[in-house]
């Protein structure tokens, strides 16, 4: 069976990278949320086994998103998307319990690759 | 298992302990053969040994035991030599040396030199010799059964079964968000046994800050090779090394987040009752306002507002220590001092039992330490009195220092203020006698120009003063020449609710906190004199500097009518005046801290909560306008001229940003997959002010802009401009239909800020090459 992914991103252009990404790879991708207000919501119906969450968007950023899925659901299993010099935010995405992360710009295979590992994990 | 809580407890009950040493060793000097006094010594000694081998600080153990025995050998002796009180106040110091090591996390000092034996042979033959050999610790040390070190004993004893091993983990070089990784490192380590300490520790780590490795204590039962394996699936990870196992305690660190104060029970329990009774009050609130009962809601909101007041003051009362937490070391400081001056000192102390927050007292340590030197070295001349006098005053505590010691001349202080170039002799001949004495406060006074045999005073004066000014209380001097001086310092009891100052400043209101605020002025528009860019306003003979509070936090002020509201605070000793639309009032508000990312911002000391729910910010004036004022100097008018530059540097500059482009180009191509080429065809030095000319601009040409912040130890911004023709390319290369041109919509603006992000290699460049043309530049 394949494995569902949900992407969060306020960029139209990344959501289509992301999931042109996951789809050749096989997996399924059940959401996409282009901001942190929808993203929970679309979570809730879905309940994907791996989120992809950018950390700096407009109005609710990615570190609160996070933290409102895990508090909906502590299983989540969420893979944090940046841009360089994004540090601290990022540490604080981890301390709020994100699984990984992964810096752009990224290569396939990094995505993939995570993407496995944290899914294996789980 | 958390050993910090206990480790905690030990500091602050041995700190104890020691304080009572001392108030008894100086006891003991007045009455040597005072049976109660040398008992009481020997219980204090004993207690610290117990907590200290059970905590496995063998030498404080050594040390304490040592003088357990001391002690002892005076009980069978019934009395105790001076040369038994001086080796006594030694080991004291010594443990609390000792005692300084072990909070700040430095192995506990050698003590083998520092103890020497006394000239003449003590009444115990062991006290004659060196002492701090760790083996010589009888084994009985570690298994005391003092009954207030039980708990210890049993928690430390289950805690040091499981040994702890160094873990050292490097990351590849310039792995990105290396603070992030580091934190993964962490839990990956949790998943297999406890974490008792890192560094850098988590608090740092949360700052974000580059980490190229960290090293962890991790107590687990497992091998070697499971740690290494566990950490295998991380990226970036470039070296495991997992050093030898170690039994010792391991030490945590971030303590500050965990500070304990103890409390006691009853107060705990009034705390519980008054919860309780809100609670019920809230029931019958809610109750009455469904009946829509009014009066009865009025009456239960009364009961509450005393429930509220009761609990305030109970929590209050919680923070509360007494001063002479404080002043308990002052007699054995005292005694020193006369000791090696010659001179014959008492101390007389009253109402010293009277609490004081526990912020506050912490702040007077050094201050009262300052007075004490002071009155021995200069007030008293042979023979003298030190008096500390203590007492409450509404919601002020007042302690006057005074001494019995030859006093301080006006005269003298004017002369030596205007000798030192502090004040001219005009300034100085207006100063009453009060202000006079209030010189020795300024920075750099003792200092300044001869010190005379009567105006000597002033060492650390200004660090009284200022300690005493932070924590919003005012200091007074007093002095009559032949009679003594007296030093009163009037402080709040408690420092977590404050007075503010309310001001609107555009559309916000802001709060100041009293503290910070010398006075509020209203003065006519005309009275402000200008100079540049700089306006200043004459005040008490003194031109003082005017910055508006709104341009200072970057908002835009409200209308300008015709006089100007301000309030004078103060800057490195500067009173600087700050511009406000208007004033809303003033009140006692309790400052909450601001959370992140709030609490990164400079000169935003917290807020507080408005009676409509409003949150309304709290300003710092000194930080602020030290930001400001900073940022002031950057400005382009007020900036150093550019440099010039030869057209060889130029060049290098330009290949510089070539790389960087180069890298962008790369990242592109790769993720698009197609091949694209950036270049920077020239580089020229200019004001950033004049950027969107210099590249040609106009204003009919319509350009889109993305800026990139820098950071990180170089810090600056990048730029991206693209002309409305190539947004249009690239926009629809990013698109899902190429070739079709795009509106600028917000979906677009948000792909193109994308772009922003994947040119990031460049801007990654660029902080690294950022050094390089630093040092170009410094060339």
């Amino acid at each position: 069976m394949s494995r569902r992914v949900m992407i969060v991103d306020d960029a139209l252009f990344m959501r289509n990278l992301l999931k042109d990404i996951f789809v050749r790879a096989g997996y399924q991708v059940v959401g996409e949320a282009d901001s942190g207000e929808t993203a929970l919501a679309i979570y809730q119906q879905t309940r994907p086994e791996l989120v992809t969450m950018d950390i700096v968007m407009p109005d609710k950023s990615g570190l609160e998103t996070v933290r409102d899925i895990l508090a909906a659901d502590p299983e989540a299993c969420i893979l944090m998307i940046s841009a360089l010099g994004q540090d601290m935010l990022l540490a604080e995405a981890i301390v709020a319990g994100a699984k990984d992360f992964i810096i752009k710009p990224f290569k396939e295979e990094q995505v993939l690759d995570i993407a496995k590992r944290l899914l294996e994990e789980a | 298992m958390d050993m910090s809580h206990y480790r905690e407890l030990f500091l602050s009950e041995t700190r104890e302990h020691i304080e009572r040493l001392n108030e008894l060793a100086v006891s003991l000097e007045e009455a040597p053969d005072r049976r109660q006094t040398i008992n009481a010594l020997f219980r204090e000694t004993h207690s610290i040994k117990g907590m200290a081998a059970t905590m496995g600080f063998s030498s404080m153990a050594t040390l304490a035991h040592h003088l357990e025995d001391l002690m002892d050998s005076c009980r069978s002796s019934g009395q105790a030599s001076a040369a038994v009180i001086d080796s006594l106040c030694q080991g004291i110091d010594l443990l609390a040396g000792l005692l300084d090591d072990i909070q700040n996390d430095r192995p506990e000092r050698d003590m083998a030199d520092s103890l020497v034996p006394p000239g003449e042979q003590g009444p115990s033959a062991s006290s004659a010799e060196p002492v701090a050999t760790p083996d010589r610790l009888p084994a009985g040390v570690t298994a005391i059964g003092d009954p207030e070190a039980g708990d210890l004993t049993t928690a430390a004893a289950e805690f040091q079964e499981i040994p702890a091993c160094q873990v050292q983990v490097r990351l590849a070089e310039e792995t990105p968000a290396s603070a992030a990784r580091c934190l993964l490192i962490l839990r990956e380590l949790e998943k297999i046994g406890a974490v008792t300490s890192s560094r850098p520790d988590i608090t740092t780590l949360r700052q974000g800050l580059p980490c190229p490795q960290i090293e962890v204590w991790l107590q687990t039962t497992r091998d070697h090779a499971a740690i290494e394996s566990a950490l295998s699936g991380i990226s970036s990870v470039a070296s495991v090394r997992v050093g030898e196992d170690r039994r010792a305690v391991p030490r945590r660190e971030n303590r500050a987040e965990t500070r304990s104060i103890r409390v006691r029970t009853d107060l705990l329990d009034q705390f519980i009752n008054l919860t309780g009774e809100l609670v019920t009050q809230r029931n019958i609130l809610a109750a009455a306002s469904r009946r829509k009962d009014w009066d009865e809601v009025n009456q239960v909101l009364a009961q509450a507002e005393r429930l509220i007041g009761d609990l305030h003051h109970q929590v209050l009362q919680a923070r509360l220590m007494p001063l002479e937490s404080i002043t308990g070391r002052l007699p054995r400081i005292v005694r020193d001092l006369s000791r090696s001056s010659g001179k014959q000192v008492t101390l007389k102390m009253t109402g010293t039992e009277i609490g004081i927050d526990r912020v506050i007292l912490e702040e007077l340590n050094d201050p009262l330490l300052h007075l004490v030197r002071n009155a021995i070295d200069h007030g008293i001349e042979a023979v003298g009195e030190i008096h500390l006098a203590a007492r409450r005053e509404k919601e002020t505590v007042i302690i006057e220092f005074s001494d019995n010691g030859k006093g301080m001349d006006p005269q003298g202080l004017r002369r030596k203020a205007v000798a030192g170039g502090l004040i001219t002799s005009a300034q100085a001949e207006q100063l009453c006698d009060p202000d006079a004495l209030m010189l020795i406060c300024q920075p750099g006074f003792s200092t300044a120009g001869q010190v005379t045999d009567l105006s000597g005073r002033g060492v650390g004066m200004d660090v009284v003063k200022a300690a005493v000014n932070r924590l919003g209380g005012t200091l007074e001097i007093n002095s009559e020449i032949g009679h003594g001086t007296v030093f009163r310092l009037r402080l709040p009891l408690s420092i977590a609710i404050i007075r503010i100052l309310l001001v609107q400043c555009g559309e916000v209101p802001l709060a100041i906190p009293m503290t910070r605020v010398h006075k509020t002025l209203e003065i006519p528009g005309y009275a402000v004199q200008r100079s540049g860019r700089d306006r200043s306003f004459r005040d008490q003979e003194e031109d003082v500097t005017l910055v508006s509070l709104a341009e200072a936090l970057g908002l835009s002020g409200g209308p300008a009518t015709g006089s100007i509201a301000l309030f004078v605070t103060e800057r490195h000793g500067r009173r600087v005046g700050l511009q406000v639309d208007q004033f809303l009032g003033q009140r006692e508000a309790y400052i909450k801290p601001v959370g992140f990312p709030l609490n990164r911002l400079t000169g935003l000391s917290g807020a507080v909560i408005e009676a409509d729910g409003r949150v309304v910010f709290v300003i710092d004036p000194p930080l602020l306008l030290e930001k400001h004022l900073l940022a002031e100097t950057h400005r382009p008018e007020n900036r150093m001229p550019l440099r010039d530059f030869d057209s060889g540097q130029l060049e290098t500059l330009k290949k510089i940003s070539n790389i960087g482009m180069e890298q962008a180009a790369a990242a592109l191509s790769q993720m698009l997959d197609r091949d694209i080429r950036l270049q920077a065809p020239q580089v020229s030095v200019t004001r950033s002010s004049q950027v969107a000319d210099d590249l040609g601009g106009d204003t009919a040409d319509r350009a889109v802009g993305v800026a990139l912040e820098i950071q990180g130890d170089a810090q600056g911004q990048l730029l991206l401009l693209l002309p409305q023709e190539s947004t249009d390319q690239l926009l629809s290369l990013l698109s899902d239909n190429p070739g079709e041109a795009l509106e600028m919509t917000d979906e677009t603006a948000s792909a193109l800020k994308e772009v922003g992000n994947i040119v990031d290699p460049a801007r990654n460049a660029v902080c690294n090459l950022m050094h390089e043309i630093q040092c170009f530049l410094a060339e």
